[in-house]
């Protein structure tokens, strides 16, 4: 494992009787990056965590997590790992005090540190009044982050978090973001799954999209963005009037076009491409063009222009 | 920190959490209790055949059901997965499990056996054996309910399940008959079967005899049962933390 990679994925396979829910993935997750694991229901997202932290075997590949294959030596992964599931799944009839201090009593933590750090973890997730309070009579938003603060009771060197402000409302999952910055400025990698795409945008360093257990694309979200050929949208004004035909008989970048004279909205492939065939339009016709503005593709439209592609190249295949 | 020292704060865990609450205490001291005053009640002169019996089912009976209870609760609750997500190994969190049912069902047999020594006068010639039998019999069938607990989904089905192994123990064990008592053909099948030994340990605790010719034999054949039974338990979640 390099010094830089805290998980090395190669070749990782998992099945469930006939169906592949991983197939042949790769990835590998730097020390102190925020990154994001994307894809729709089913992809293989949560097996993957699953198998990461040594709650799934693999059937095929190789994985080292912190420099240790998780098979091999589950222990000295966990003992490094901390895990937030999808579901908050701390002991109900304990304090929130009591589950942080036992959590700190399971990784090996000695009295006087435990109680520390669990008095520190109420503090920073902004827990210390609830800190007599059983976890079960806790709010939604308010278990969230406890989960969150279990996992980082032991200082873990990475933390998965499997769908951290699912179901939460708007307030409480931007408090979670803020809290998942700050896990990852102190100092821990953040493996994250998500569907809230603008959220993977917003907090991670780089993204893998994966689907029916496939990686289809990987890279940090400009990558992403570049690989995608049909989304574009340029608006343009023109200083005169142009025909619908003529525009798209010279920019064979524009797909479709939308407007009347001389101002334009065109839907495009290649926004770069499209931008230089448009000029080179507006100087062939002896035009100027006034103003011209692209707007910037977002990790959700690429997200859902690969699903497309994926879903008819399979269609394609059969 | 030692795993030993991991499986104990989880021991400890359970016992704040489910078995110190004092309904489960009292639920599992009602049934044996009036069962044994009943049977007192009938006869005087010979409830105490069957009194290190009843004490043995007890055990049977509670640590097999609660310890499977508190499985499948946690199963699906989600908070066994923190164990399994923890750097404990599986044979770590069946110790820790198994010592805190076997601590509910040795607590609840010794204030059944006191009730008895103070209530009904029931002699106490090896309080040793009868301990060692309280607690090798508690932890062998918190062992049997943690196994069977973590193979199925819901309580009714570890329930089921358990009642194929607890109903037939009890009549091949020795629980309401001396096992000279036994049929022939009978006696060897009571052999492999752990209540045999449990009450064996406890009737010598009592009378001073039992049917081996000295109490070391079922005492070490049910640790011999505790020793595969833990490890068997181990592998069972093994398998399950994987799946």
């Amino acid at each position: 494992m390099s010094a830089e990679n805290v998980i090395e994925v190669r070749g990782l396979v998992r099945r469930y009787g006939d169906l592949t829910a991983v197939d042949k993935v790769d990835f590998t997750v730097s020390r102190g990056e925020i990154f994001a694991y994307l894809g729709p229901n089913g992809a293989g997202k949560t097996t993957t965590i699953n198998i990461l932290s040594g709650l799934l075997r693999r059937d095929a590949g190789e994985v080292s997590v912190c420099g240790f294959d998780i098979e091999r030596e589950p222990v000295a992964v966990k003992q490094r790992i901390g895990v937030v599931p999808e579901e908050s799944n701390l002991y109900p009839e304990l304090t929130c005090r009591r589950n942080l201090e036992f959590t700190g009593q399971l990784y090996g933590l000695g009295r006087t540190e435990r109680r520390k750090r669990a008095e520190e973890l109420l503090e920073t997730f902004d827990l210390s009044d609830k800190a007599g309070a059983r976890f079960g009579a806790l709010s939604r938003g308010l278990k969230r982050r406890l989960t969150v603060a279990a996992a980082l009771v032991h200082s873990p060197s990475v933390v998965f978090l499997d769908e951290p402000t699912a179901g939460l409302d708007v307030l409480s999952a931007r408090a979670l973001r803020e809290l998942i910055r700050t896990i990852n400025r102190n100092g821990a990698t953040v493996f994250l799954t998500t569907h809230n795409l603008a959220e993977a945008e917003d907090l991670s360093d780089r993204v893998l999209i994966l689907v029916k257990g496939r990686v289809v694309t990987e890279g940090t979200t400009a990558d992403i963005n570049k690989q995608v050929t049909k989304v574009g949208i340029v608006s343009v004004v023109f200083s005169g009037e142009v025909t619908k035909e003529a525009l798209r008989g010279a920019c064979p970048a524009v797909l479709s076009a939308d407007g009347a004279g001389d101002k334009w909205q065109l839907q495009v492939s290649r926004t770069h491409q499209a931008v230089a065939q448009i000029i080179s339009f507006a100087e062939g016709k002896g035009l100027e063009v006034m103003e011209i503005d692209t707007d910037p593709v977002s990790l959700e439209e690429a997200f859902l222009t690969i699903l497309e592609g994926n879903s008819s190249k399979t269609k394609g295949r059969r | 920190m030692s795993q030993i020292t991991r499986a104990l704060f989880i021991s400890r865990k359970d016992v704040e959490s489910y078995y110190g609450k004092p309904p489960l205490i009292t639920w599992g001291l009602m049934f044996p209790a009036v069962l044994m005053l009943a049977l007192y009640v009938k006869n005087p002169a010979t409830y105490l055949i069957v009194a290190p019996g009843i004490v043995g089912m007890t055990m049977l009976f509670g640590n097999t059901s609660m310890a499977a209870i508190v499985i499948t609760w946690e199963k699906r609750s989600g908070t066994l997965q923190r164990l399994l997500l923890a750097p404990v190994t599986a044979r770590t969190i069946v110790l820790g499990k198994a010592a805190s049912a076997a601590a509910y069902g040795a607590a609840t047999s010794l204030v059944l056996t006191l009730g008895l020594v103070l209530v009904l006068k029931m002699p106490m010639v090896r309080p040793d054996c009868f301990a060692a039998g309280v607690v090798l019999g508690a932890g062998t069938f918190a062992l049997l309910g943690l196994t069977v607990a973590v193979r199925v989904r819901e309580v009714f089905e570890a329930m089921t399940l358990l009642n194929f192994f607890r109903f037939p123990l009890l009549f091949i064990s020795g629980v309401f008959m001396p096992l000279r008592d036994l049929p022939v053909w009978a006696r060897p099948i009571a052999m492999v079967s752990p209540l045999t030994h449990v009450v064996e340990l406890l009737r010598f605790g009592v009378t001073g005899q039992c049917w081996f010719p000295a109490p070391w034999i079922p005492a070490l054949i049910v640790l011999a049962m505790l020793l595969v039974g833990w490890l068997i338990a181990g592998a069972a979640f093994r398998r399950y933390a994987n799946q």
